[in-house]
């Protein structure tokens, strides 16, 4: 047999050129994989997404630190020049609230009467704990956060998430240090809430604006503009009462919400890890304090 | 001997820079920076990181990094899983496979072919997670990516540039 130089050569090259592009077919049939399962809620893919941003938080919480401080100091220049004015407001709102502490000292003792005449058993406190936002991170197609608290602070799947405003979103995910938080905003985000006066139930669907629906508003009743809308506790997931938004227009029957949280510039929020009325875990009834993660 | 093994280890890191530097970029990118808007709209630094070496280092960025790469940026975002994957990995394939066309081609052209990858990829990535979850997204955020991104590019193209220099010229495969 005749021995051709380069015939070896040629028959790896083109071997390697098959195994290259069976490899590229295989991870191109494994990303469709991994898109299916990630939509069917897989565990190992939510066991996945846990550990892989259990590992990036400690990185993205150091690297945030520093802009977090610049941000600190540029409110407080900011603040710096509008001293007086936001003076002025604050004397006049305080003279509004001392005349509301009056009115609800006196409901407080009223209701304590009441209590003690109806044999009331108080229920459990409500329990938070405050967590730092170290990713903002969303995307294009999500509007979601993530924060320094996980399992190790008590926080679970489905807690609500408040900051000084009101409701932000809920917890999705929960890793050993860290959770992600699903934005009220998001298009997969649905809240059961009322109207704070009329108490109107309906269902608050995000759709990746930043100005929410209002669903399934039941019965009649014309809602306006205007009103206030806050958390109903409907399905037991959320506390009731928790200040969401106003509704901002109801143009061509469609209303939507504005929310009283600035989702844009979240920095610490509040995290409902236990309120009265919930069904509570029998497997981890531990009892902490509110606490604050640096 | 130890110096060889020295070396080695040292050829072997310097391999792995163009990855780990993406990684470190997209991890960059989901940072807060308490500006309003921006945590919606970030830089798609990942397309620009698989696109750039895969016309100046493709030996150095295999379709598996850009694989890897697409789900580190999906975990983070919170986005669909495994739909950056997807989006990376037919762009490195899109782009080693028109490598030659981009041979000597001067900066303009590959911005301009740039532009045109990441509208197209901006276009998939929407058809995809619209699909996923059977309802109308606004393509805006998508749009306003996209022209972000290709704005961001020229800079990012430095920053790699200087990276293929400083750290990888000694490098060949």
């Amino acid at each position: 047999m005749k021995y051709r130089p380069g015939s070896i050569a040629r028959a790896t090259v083109s071997i390697k050129m098959l195994l290259s592009r069976f490899a590229f077919i295989f991870l191109i049939v494994s990303a469709f994989a991994i898109m299916l399962l990630g939509k069917a809620e897989t565990v190992v893919v939510e066991r996945v997404r846990v550990a892989v941003i259990d590992v990036a938080t400690p990185f993205l919480s150091a690297l945030s630190k520093p802009l977090s401080t610049l941000s600190d100091g540029l409110n407080h220049i900011e603040t710096f020049f509008g001293v007086y004015d936001d003076n002025m407001q604050l004397k006049d709102q305080n003279a509004r609230l001392m005349k509301w502490q009056s009115i609800a000292q006196s409901l407080a003792a009223e209701n304590s009467n009441f209590r003690k005449l109806l044999k009331f058993v108080p229920e459990n406190g409500t329990l938070s704990m405050t967590a730092r936002v170290v990713g903002d991170s969303g995307g294009v197609f999500v509007r979601s956060v993530l924060i320094n608290g996980g399992r190790a602070h008590n926080i679970q799947k489905g807690d609500a998430v408040l900051n000084g405003d009101g409701l932000v979103g809920r917890v999705t995910e929960v890793g050993a240090q860290s959770a992600r938080v699903l934005l009220v905003t998001d298009l997969n985000s649905r809240i059961p809430i009322l109207t704070e006066k009329n108490r109107v139930r309906g269902i608050l669907a995000g759709d990746n604006s930043p100005h929410p629906k209002l669903h399934f508003i039941m019965g009649k009743t014309v809602i306006h503009p205007g009103q206030k809308i806050v958390t109903s506790g409907h399905g037991g997931v959320f506390p009731a009462g928790l200040p969401v938004g106003r509704v901002a227009s109801s143009k061509g029957g469609l209303l939507r919400v504005q929310i009283f949280a600035n989702l844009d510039q979240l920095e610490y929020v509040r995290v409902i890890t236990r309120y009265p009325g919930a069904v509570v875990d029998p497997v981890s009834p531990v009892k902490v304090n509110s606490a604050r993660l640096k | 001997m130890i110096n060889v093994a020295y070396q080695r280890i040292d050829r072997l890191v310097r391999l792995f820079i163009p990855f780990l530097f993406s990684v470190f970029l997209v991890l960059l990118t989901a940072i807060p920076i308490y500006l309003p808007g921006y945590g919606e709209i970030p830089i798609n630094v990942g397309l620009i990181a698989v696109f750039y070496w895969a016309i100046y280092r493709p030996d150095l960025y295999p379709p598996i990094a850009a694989f890897f790469l697409g789900l580190w940026q999906d975990i983070l975002m919170g986005g669909p899983i495994g739909l950056y994957s997807l989006i990376l990995l037919l762009t490195n394939w899109l782009i080693v496979s028109q490598r030659t066309f981009f041979q000597g081609k001067s900066f303009v052209i590959i911005w301009c072919s740039f532009s045109m990858v990441s509208l197209a990829t901006g276009t998939l990535s929407w058809i995809i997670v619209c699909g996923l979850n059977g309802a109308f997204i606004s393509p805006f955020g998508v749009f306003f990516q996209a022209l972000l991104t290709i704005g961001a590019f020229p800079f990012l193209v430095w920053l790699f540039g200087r990276v293929q220099h400083s750290v990888l010229r000694t490098v060949n495969v």
